[in-house]
């Protein structure tokens, strides 16, 4: 009867160990202070597409008053 | 630097709707997304106006400003643009918007509501220009072809502006002077009133 209490509570104490030995890993894995991952999108990302192409200029032209020759 | 601007001449406005129709059409936008809406007020009534609105590429954006992920971008050309790979979809930046730009392709009862999607003033996104990658999740990128956004490219009232904002100022200030009166949204004065010291 003795024994078998014991080795019920060894397996039990093993459990517990165990669990917490990996919650605590986990924890320290995922809490661990990380520099901050911010886009940073690149020069090509963000050089400028606009060009005054004879298509825009076209644009501009019909929009505003037709200018006097 | 050309800065790229919006500018809807509320009195040349006829509320056609052309100019969503072009957007979606052109960006193949998913249903129950418009990325231009036609916003008219005193519909029906004496003084009724309507004004074309869309994301508005604010100079200081507070969509960007809320974003907890950080994935809006402005370009040299002073176009907001975001990452869909890094959007959660958390609906900050909606709330922020005070124009009501930012829309979502889903509503679920969880919450999700899945990649955020907005004018990109037809510059589409981070991906390589004018690829499929970059069409299917921002549609197409007219600014690299040396095009406006269609919207104000096809507006048969010559109502919507679009382009480099010292331009398109200059056409609209034009008009204001061949009228001889705006359309009631020009000038710091009216937003800020007569005291205001420019």
């Amino acid at each position: 009867m003795q024994d078998e209490r014991q080795s019920a509570l060894s397996r039990r104490n093993f459990l517990r160990v165990f669990g917490g030995a990996s919650t605590t890993a986990i924890a320290a894995a995922t809490l661990a202070p990380t520099e901050a991952q911010a886009y940073d999108p690149g020069e090509e990302e963000t050089r400028a597409r606009y060009q005054e192409t004879d298509h825009v200029k076209a644009f501009y032209r019909v929009n505003g008053y037709p200018k006097e020759k | 630097m050309a800065r790229m601007k919006f500018l809807c001449d509320a009195d040349r406005c006829i509320e056609c709707n052309a100019c969503v129709t072009a957007c979606k059409n052109e960006h193949d936008v998913p249903w129950g997304i418009n990325r231009r809406r036609v916003v008219t007020i005193n519909d029906g009534k004496v003084g009724e106006r309507s004004v074309s609105m869309a994301c508005m590429h604010c100079t200081d954006a507070p969509c960007a400003a809320v974003c907890p992920v950080d994935c809006f971008y402005t370009t040299a050309d002073a176009v907001v643009l975001h990452s869909k790979d890094l959007c959660i979809g958390c609906g900050y930046c909606f709330y922020a918007c005070p124009f009501g730009a930012p829309q979502y392709p889903r509503v679920s009862n969880f919450g999700s509501r899945g990649k955020m999607d907005k004018c990109t003033f037809c510059a589409a996104g981070p991906e390589e220009d004018s690829t499929e990658a970059e069409y299917a999740k921002y549609g197409a990128n007219r600014l690299a072809e040396g095009k406006l956004p269609l919207c104000a490219e096809m507006c048969s009232t010559k109502s919507l502006l679009a382009g480099d904002g010292e331009i398109i100022a200059a056409i609209y200030k034009e008009r204001v002077m061949q009228r001889g009166y705006g359309s009631g949204a020009w000038g710091w004065q009216t937003a800020y009133r007569e005291t205001v010291d420019v």
